[in-house]
């Protein structure tokens, strides 16, 4: 689903991304951990070049798209992505904000763009808040929406870039929940997260980033009660 | 000083100012639009990644900010107009000069507005499949026109009173008449002091209109 080969990134003159490699297949959850600074944020953003691509190959549903020639527009479709800081559309209700893309993008009719968005708040529980705005929700609740904004577009990948960290402690378990029933209905996930938790019980396989590189990866099973590496194991200790 | 005001004078002329402040408004109103859309286009550009898309509305900018509007008036009226289209009426120049110079200083507007915005908003856009336009158009700019709103208002209400230099161009705008008066009768204050109030009225009735946008639209 996505193959990843020798990627670069450069900001300016310091190179953040040092040549990563990496497959997705279908139905996987890949979960990516590693310290600040590693490089897993702009490696996440550059699968939906959110993130100019320096150098390398980026190839998502077939599709190269380090090409600057790619109509990234159409890839961005099927790449769903929900960001920290949740990004809602302040001057819009929680519905509108699900109901924009299907209705701008896939070009769906106001009642099944409704019919749709109504049914993916009742699946993150937020049903009663369709016609609230987002400054009227708490940051748990936010991030609910901003997973079903992303998931309206029925994506085929969904990319999460550190979705519990802007969050109360409160309220983080509530986000991971729904990520949870995502992954086990089969989404394809690729989420760069600190909540290790969920990495292990959820995660397919866990990949660790440091200084631009992808140093370890496995089973989470494996990955956390053996680590082969001396960094991770280092990273470890001081996050477990 | 002011027991010897002649009032009475003001009989004749009176209907001749309201004419005048109508035109006045019309003025205004049609440069605001114009060069709301104007600024809108001229701010993007200033935006664009493409220092050769820049260049365009730099040079824009740069000139009609940064010289007299009055200079602007006349040169359109009596220079570029004329070599351009041939021949130009006050009514035409007035709202070309007036529009391109409101235009540059709402570009900076724009600029100001669509800068404030979160970036994160025009990824999360991008990131669901809305180009670059429809992510301007449906969630950038709404939110950008909220903050906006305070210095365009201010900006019409610059461009009412600066629509009196039109004057000038000989436009039957209210100042024209208000000197036409002064000339013929002698009446400083009544020509003047009247006028003075008219727009004092005018700018007093659009800071209300844009109070009320405020509160209707205001911020998010």
């Amino acid at each position: 689903m996505i193959k990843v080969r020798d990627l670069h990134k450069m900001f300016g003159s310091h190179e953040v991304l040092k040549g990563i490699d990496c497959e997705i297949r279908e139905g996987e959850v890949v979960c990516v951990i590693g310290p600040s600074g590693s490089g897993k944020s702009t490696f996440l953003r550059c699968l939906n070049r959110l993130e100019s691509i320096t150098s390398g190959e980026v190839e998502v549903l077939g599709v190269n798209i380090a090409d600057p020639n790619v109509n990234m527009n159409e890839i961005r479709k099927e790449v769903g992505m929900v960001f920290q800081r949740f990004n809602l559309f302040p001057h819009k209700t929680v519905l509108d904000n699900i109901m924009l893309a299907p209705m701008k993008v896939r070009k769906a009719a106001r009642g099944e763009a409704e019919q749709k968005a109504l049914e993916l708040l009742g699946k993150v529980g937020l049903r009663e808040k369709a016609n609230a705005y987002p400054n009227q929700l708490s940051g748990g609740q936010q991030q609910r929406v901003a997973i079903a904004r992303a998931l309206a577009m029925n994506p085929r990948v969904l990319l999460f870039d550190e979705p519990t960290s802007a969050l109360d402690p409160e309220m983080v378990g509530e986000v991971l929940d729904v990520m949870k029933k995502l992954a086990l209905e089969g989404m394809t996930m690729i989420v760069v997260t600190h909540e290790m938790g969920f990495a292990r019980e959820v995660g397919d396989r866990v990949v660790f980033m440091d200084q631009g590189v992808i140093m370890a990866q496995g089973k989470p099973d494996e990955f956390f009660s053996n680590p082969s590496n001396e960094r991770l194991k280092n990273f470890l200790s001081k996050v477990l | 000083m002011f027991s010897n005001i002649r009032w009475d004078a003001l009989q004749d002329y009176l209907p001749l100012f309201l004419d005048g402040a109508l035109l006045t408004i019309e003025i205004t109103l049609i440069s605001v639009v114009i060069g709301t859309l104007l600024g809108l286009f001229a701010g993007m550009g200033r935006l664009s990644g493409n220092w050769l898309v820049r260049l365009i509305p730099n040079i824009y900018v740069t000139f009609f900010r940064g010289t007299p509007l009055f200079v602007q008036v006349l040169l359109m009226h009596f220079a570029i107009l004329p070599s351009l289209v041939g021949s130009t009426t006050p009514f035409v120049s007035g709202i070309v000069a007036l529009s391109l110079n409101a235009g540059a200083y709402i570009s900076e507007i724009f600029r100001a507005g669509i800068q404030s915005i979160d970036p994160g908003q025009m990824e999360a856009g991008r990131s669901l499949g809305l180009s670059q336009g429809q992510t301007m158009y449906h969630i950038i700019l709404p939110q950008a026109f909220r903050r906006m709103l305070p210095p365009l208002g201010n900006e019409a209400i610059m461009l009412l009173k600066d629509s009196s230099l039109l004057a000038a161009i000989a436009l039957p705008e209210v100042t024209y008449y208000a000197k036409q008066m002064a000339g013929s009768t002698y009446l400083m204050w009544e020509s003047y002091l009247t006028i003075a109030l008219l727009y004092l009225v005018m700018t007093m009735i659009c800071e209300r209109l844009v109070r009320l946008l405020e509160r209707k639209y205001g911020s998010v």
